[in-house]
């Protein structure tokens, strides 16, 4: 075989490599002008190779690398620096429509005389994007079900605590009334004062409605600075009514002074709901009149630790190790779901939720959240 | 109907309490109100008043408690329970128990008052009657158990003998309780002291 022949081998061997790759392959020289673009990168981008070839790389990119890629190519040969060789990354690719998709990227170099090339490889990420988005909008669907579930539970009590302020609405408008019908001096204040007790009621049953607004709204994962401690208590405010109704005590032990935790309310608020709505069915299945409810809360170390403990029946040991199964449930109307999504929930803020058993009986759980993660 | 009338509010809602206490006051009904059964039941002297409005779900004593406590003092003003939407069996048991009326939250316009009004003059027809029934239930509490004991006997129409027998104490002893319960009872002779057990105590057929 000469010498000639081997070269002419390999550069079939190329040319038949690129067009059998998978994944799109453009090569570009220093300048970042298109010299080889496969049969796959043709797919991908929806350029013809020969409507390409010369044309500068920067045409496959959206901003920002669009307008910068210029400068990375005259900065690499400058300096050496290397923005993406060598490592591979996550970026955004256009097609000849003007549209972008997700897109991993990884460059290498050929050194050669008569000026360097830079290969580039790129796999399509859309599908794997859909996928995960799918996924992330099943759960995020999920976790919404599930909490719509346990608001129609709590339906009764929510609608007391709509219709007690619209009582007193109706009898301030009645009373005020008959007042200017018959010039009847109030007994406190004047006209203007019974227009405020009708404007604080009003805003006192907003309020309800406000806060179940959040727990209804359907949407994604929104994770900020919040206090603990405000959260349990806008949280407890749900039960008011199926806590009197039940006769339970329900107590609340906050923690003083405690850094703002960075969660998503909603999903921190919705665990609570599930454990304390869990402590009321157990007490009120087990037909208690002494129902008590604790929920405390605790800084070690680097942790807080929120623990709803109660003093019903507790979990049989049986049942401990399938509490957190998916569908597993011991309710007689009950999905099975509410726990294990307690735990994807506290899962996704970095920490846990775990059961124990108090020594008094009952049961209780922790919910443990990190002082500090960004996730 | 006058000033005088006077209406006893039980609810722990402050906010209904106090629209509640200006709606009657917009009537011409003076009012008092307490925010639980228990803080009601602690009261030493209570106003004297003509109706009840009673809130059925409360912390505590709740209403429909609150409401047979009374009931069995025979006390005779009509109670008015306020209820929720959810609470319509509750409301009808009390109604069963012998409560005068019951109202739904939020309250249609005028039903409140009109309630109120027809409660009250119910009140004053029957007043009397009830008054003595509550004062005849007063002294038979005063009794001791033993002295009701001979009581319910007599009404039943056993003699001495035969009370000290179905009791196991001496005939002396028996009539030592029944001049008790006839001065307690204040009770001028045996059929008028029968007559009021047995209206206190209606015997089953």
């Amino acid at each position: 075989m000469t010498k000639q022949q081997g070269i002419q081998d390999s550069a079939n061997a190329f040319d038949a490599l690129m067009d059998a790759a998978v994944d799109a392959i453009i090569i570009i020289d220093a300048a970042g002008l298109i010299r080889r673009f496969n049969r796959s990168a043709e797919n991908m981008f929806g350029y013809r190779e020969a409507d390409v070839i010369g044309d500068n790389v920067k045409l496959l990119m959206p901003e920002p690398h669009h307008g910068n890629h210029d400068a990375y190519l005259s900065q690499y040969a400058a300096t050496g620096f290397a923005q993406v060789i060598g490592k591979g990354r996550e970026v955004l690719g256009r097609k000849q429509d003007g549209s972008t998709f997700p897109m991993f990227l990884s460059v290498g170099e050929i050194r050669q005389e008569g000026g360097n090339r830079f290969v580039g490889i790129i796999k399509d990420l859309s599908e794997v994007r859909d996928t995960q988005e799918q996924v992330r909008q099943l759960e995020e669907q999920l976790l919404h079900a599930d909490r719509l579930v346990i608001l129609g539970e709590l339906t009764a009590g929510i609608a007391h605590e709509i219709n007690q302020p619209l009582t007193a609405i109706a009898a301030y408008a009645d009373a005020g009334r008959n007042i200017i019908n018959r010039r009847a001096e109030p007994p406190t204040g004047d006209i203007e004062s019974i227009c405020e007790r009708i404007g604080e009621q009003s805003r006192r049953a907003a309020e309800v409605v406000q806060r179940l607004r959040k727990l209804v709204r359907s949407g994604s994962v929104s994770k900020a600075r919040h206090d603990i401690n405000q959260i349990i208590r806008n949280t407890l405010l749900l039960f008011e009514f199926e806590v009197k109704r039940s006769n339970t005590e329900l107590n609340f032990y906050p923690i003083a002074s405690l850094q703002p935790l960075y969660v998503d309310e909603i999903h921190i608020q919705q665990i609570l709901v599930n454990l304390v709505k869990n402590s009321l069915d157990a007490i009120s299945l087990a037909g208690q009149q002494d129902g008590r409810i604790e929920i405390r809360v605790r800084k070690v170390a680097t942790d807080v630790f929120i623990s709803v403990t109660d003093n019903g029946p507790g979990v049989p040991a049986q049942n401990r190790s399938r509490l957190f199964e998916s569908f597993f449930t011991t309710k007689p109307k009950g999905v099975g779901l509410g726990l294990s999504i307690c735990k994807t929930i506290a899962g996704a803020h970095g920490g846990s939720l775990k059961y124990s058993q108090p020594k008094k009986g009952g049961c209780r759980f922790t919910l443990s959240l990190p002082l500090e993660f960004i996730g | 109907m006058t000033k005088d009338h006077f209406v006893c509010i039980v609810d722990d809602d402050e906010a209904i309490r106090e629209s509640l206490r200006l709606l009657l006051y917009a009537s011409g009904l003076q009012s008092c109100a307490y925010e639980s059964a228990d803080v009601f039941l602690a009261d030493e002297k209570p106003p004297v008043f003509d109706c009840m409005l009673l809130d059925i779900r409360m912390p505590g004593t709740d209403g429909l408690e609150l409401f047979k406590i009374l009931a069995r003092r025979r006390v005779p003003y009509p109670v008015i329970f306020i209820t929720g939407h959810g609470d319509i069996p509750l409301a009808v048991s009390a109604i069963k128990l012998g409560a005068y009326d019951f109202l739904t939250k939020p309250f249609q316009e005028g039903e409140l008052i009109g309630k109120v009004r027809a409660a009250i003059s119910h009140y004053r027809s029957t007043r009397q009657h009830l008054l003595e029934l509550q004062d005849m239930q007063a002294r038979l509490d005063s009794c001791t158990p033993r002295e009701r004991d001979v009581l319910r006997l007599l009404a039943k129409g056993l003699p001495n003998k035969g009370i000290a027998e179905t009791l196991g104490i001496s005939p002396r002893t028996v009539e030592i309780h029944r001049a008790h319960v006839m001065d307690k009872m204040s009770a001028d002779s045996l059929p008028a002291l029968v007559r009021m057990i047995t209206t206190l105590e209606p015997p089953d057929n």
